[in-house]
């Protein structure tokens, strides 16, 4: 008999996750949620998925946290190398080159689906998608994770071009918490980092209290 | 140069096909040999002044205890140790492993090692492995820049927390965790903590069981094993003896085999050959 | 009939098939003593499923008249019909015939009972225990579609494996020469149950927290219970 409910051995420990990136004038905003989730038992709730690359570049991770930590790791080092050997910042197209070519020629053994964002002197700020398949393609603004398809339609309502960085943090915000209500394997509280030429900013949201539930006033079938 | 164009796919790596094939053959009705699991509970604190990992006692092969006081709280180095949860034959041996790595490190550096360190090895092993070594690995240590705790999961990724569980029974020790830790806790209330978290997965998880065992590792570098910290459950008392008197046992045949011994006494020349002595 | 597996084209990898499992193990250990006048039945008082326990206070034993008791381990909803089912028959015969089943005829109907669903079995494992006609102390023992067999001593459940060579060896005094083949006197039979449940719960996740005894003889039953280990 299978030991029932008991898949702390076996499940692969994954992000289950909402992740977003949006590209502002003069840097980006990044946003996650926090759960990490091994079958329905949820590991973690304080994760952090906003990874550091490099001083301005960051990637969101989502999929087997396994296999987004090793990536990014190896991302990291290499950026590092990059940095002292040739003596100025990565461009964070470099690093999402990057980061496809692993996700692209490992795609087979791979569950990664990462947003890189950050910024650099040549392009500014920039945010790329690497889905699951390894493409990479550069976006104003993205999602991903599961908790995202939840939240397309909210986003292709509300986003719009050239929001100040205020407006931007309040739009991932906003995305993020509405993906985590609906996904059950998101959740926590939302992380949101913004990164300019001066550097990055971090900040966590809670997740406000559960509003009362609309009473509807009870309706008599008063027969006539 | 290389060329990375129309190549054939990754050729590194480790090959696992042969994990394909067992899987097959277990499908079409090969019984395997059971390796020794852990169904265990794990846990680790961060408190005031250092680290506090705990761990139950209890070994499992299926629904048979394998072992009542088998050791989880493996050595990683002086300022670290590490509980293991999982396949009890990989636990020991990726920290036995490791531990010499770390080392090895030590020497070549003559520093204390950093947490860190053995997590890195520790999670590049894992992932080489693809999850099919089965250890999920709470790491536990204090370096100069403080106490940590990390959870390692089998397929190699790596959290860090100010307290965690894992094995079988990580749900009970959890809901003690999540109740009652809190930050700056002194070594005292956090035995106690770990004590009660562990109490909670050995009473409540069938996959955990015996004793107690704790190991607090301080920031001023001092460690102390608690192996056998509370046994929590006492063996009862049986009433009867069963000792079976001589000749309980059949003897179904009897064939007696004289030998005749000789002996020749030969005198060695002691005075011919000297000693070695070097 | 050609079922799913037969056509492995539709088997997609990674893809889960999902069947409703009617059956659970919910664990659990019964050992049995009869002797000349009496018979002793007990069982483990724990009700677990997987990792987890339900309960520490599960009585197993079924009291079906002042000289039989029924203990049954394995899945517990199958134990709680198939116990009311022969609470039932057992009035139905008591109305029918205007005197109470014996031991010996609950043991038969308890067989035909379980093969009556022989394709779609009660998941439980059976230890009947009582006096019979004669007033002599009897153990029925079953297999979950039937099979019945009349003997002094029998343990099964989870433990079972973990018990039976320790009956066979202290009860049955199996492959042993020269020793007395006397009756087994009551208070050893129970020192002996309760010694070889304290070594199961030892060994055995699914065996623990107490036990409770039904001690038949012929002025009645009466229970007593022990504690074991918890963890």
């Amino acid at each position: 008999m299978e030991m029932s409910g008991n898949d702390w051995m076996t499940a692969k420990h994954s992000t289950g996750t909402t992740i977003m990136a949006v590209e502002f004038d003069g840097g980006v905003v990044i946003g996650a949620d926090s759960r990490t989730s091994t079958g329905s038992y949820i590991a973690s709730r304080l994760t952090d998925k906003l990874y550091q690359v490099t001083d301005k570049i960051y990637c969101c991770r989502s999929g087997s946290a396994a296999d987004t930590q090793a990536i990014a790791d190896i991302v990291r080092y290499s950026m590092n190398y990059h940095e002292n050997q040739t003596g100025c910042e990565p461009l964070v197209a470099e690093a999402a080159s990057e980061f496809r070519n692993y996700c692209y020629n490992y795609r087979s053994s791979l569950m990664a689906g990462i947003i890189v964002a950050g910024w650099d002197k040549e392009n500014g700020g920039q945010v790329y998608s690497v889905p699951l398949g390894g493409m990479l393609i550069r976006q104003n603004c993205t999602i991903g994770g599961s908790g995202s398809a939840y939240v397309y339609g909210f986003v292709k309502e509300f986003y719009r071009e050239r929001m100040a960085k205020d407006e931007c943090v309040e739009f991932v915000k906003k995305t993020v918490l509405h993906a985590m209500y609906h996904d059950g394997s998101s959740g926590g509280v939302v992380r949101i980092a913004v990164i300019t030429k001066d550097g990055v900013e971090r900040n966590v949201y809670f997740a406000p209290p559960e509003p009362l539930p609309n009473v509807s006033p009870v309706v008599r079938m008063v027969s006539a | 140069m290389k060329i990375d164009i129309a190549t054939e796919g990754p050729s590194n790596g480790f090959n696992f096909d042969n994990c394909a094939r067992n899987a097959m053959l277990q499908k079409n009705g090969f019984v395997c040999p059971t390796a020794v699991k852990t169904g265990t509970t794990i846990v680790g604190i961060v408190f005031n002044d250092g680290v506090i990992l705990g761990a139950d006692t209890r070994a499992t092969e299926g629904p048979i205890v394998a072992s009542k006081n088998c050791e989880k709280i493996h050595y990683l180095a002086k300022n670290m140790y590490c509980c293991g949860a999982g396949t009890a034959a990989d636990t020991e041996m990726t920290t036995s492993m490791i531990s010499s790595q770390l080392e090895l490190h030590r020497l070549n550096t003559g520093r204390v090692v950093p947490v860190e360190t053995a997590n890195t090895l520790l999670k590049q092993m894992l992932f080489r492995y693809q999850g099919y070594i089965g250890a999920a690995l709470i790491l536990g240590g204090v370096d100069s820049t403080g106490p940590h705790v990390y959870t390692i999961h089998p397929h190699g990724s790596t959290q860090i927390s100010p307290y965690t569980t894992m094995g079988s029974g990580s749900l009970a020790a959890m809901s003690v965790f999540e109740a009652r830790w809190k930050e700056g806790m002194s070594e005292e209330d956090g035995k106690k903590l770990v004590r009660d978290a562990i109490a909670a997965g050995i009473f409540n998880d069938l996959g955990s069981g015996s004793n107690v065992d704790l190991c607090v590792i301080r920031k001023n570098y001092t460690t102390e094993y608690l192996r056998g910290y509370e046994y929590a459950n006492l063996k009862g008392v049986r009433e009867l003896s069963y000792d079976f008197p001589k000749g309980t046992t059949a003897v179904l045949k009897t064939n007696v085999k004289r030998f005749e011994i000789t002996e020749t006494i030969r005198p060695i020349d002691s005075g011919s050959v000297p000693m070695e002595t070097a | 009939m050609l079922s799913i597996e037969d056509f492995p084209e539709y088997q997609i990898p990674g893809a889960k098939q999902v069947r409703f499992n009617p059956y659970e193990s919910n664990g659990g250990s019964v050992v049995a003593i009869a002797g000349d006048d009496y018979a002793i039945i007990a069982a483990d008082t724990r009700l677990s499923s997987g990792y987890s326990i339900h309960t520490r206070h599960q009585d197993k034993s079924f009291k079906l008249s002042e000289k039989t008791v029924l203990a049954s381990t394995g899945c517990w909803c199958d134990t709680l019909s198939l116990a009311s089912l022969i609470k039932a028959r057992m009035q139905m015969y008591e109305h029918l015939h205007n005197k109470k089943m014996s031991t010996t005829a609950v043991a038969q109907m308890l067989s035909i009972l379980m093969y009556n669903r022989r394709f779609f079995p009660y998941y439980v494992s059976n230890v009947l225990a009582g006096i019979d006609e004669n007033g002599e102390g009897v153990v029925y023992s079953y297999d979950p579609i039937g099979h019945c067999e009349r003997k002094k001593y029998s343990a099964g459940g989870t433990a079972g494996p973990l018990l039976q060579p320790v009956l066979d060896s202290q009860v049955g005094l199996k492959n042993q020469v020269g020793v007395e083949r006397s009756p087994i006197p009551m208070e050893r039979a129970k020192a002996i149950i309760r010694d070889t449940l304290i070594s199961a719960a030892e060994r055995d996740i699914y065996t623990g927290d107490g036990v409770i005894f039904n001690i038949i003889t012929k002025d009645g039953i009466k229970q007593e219970r022990i504690d074991l280990r918890k963890d």
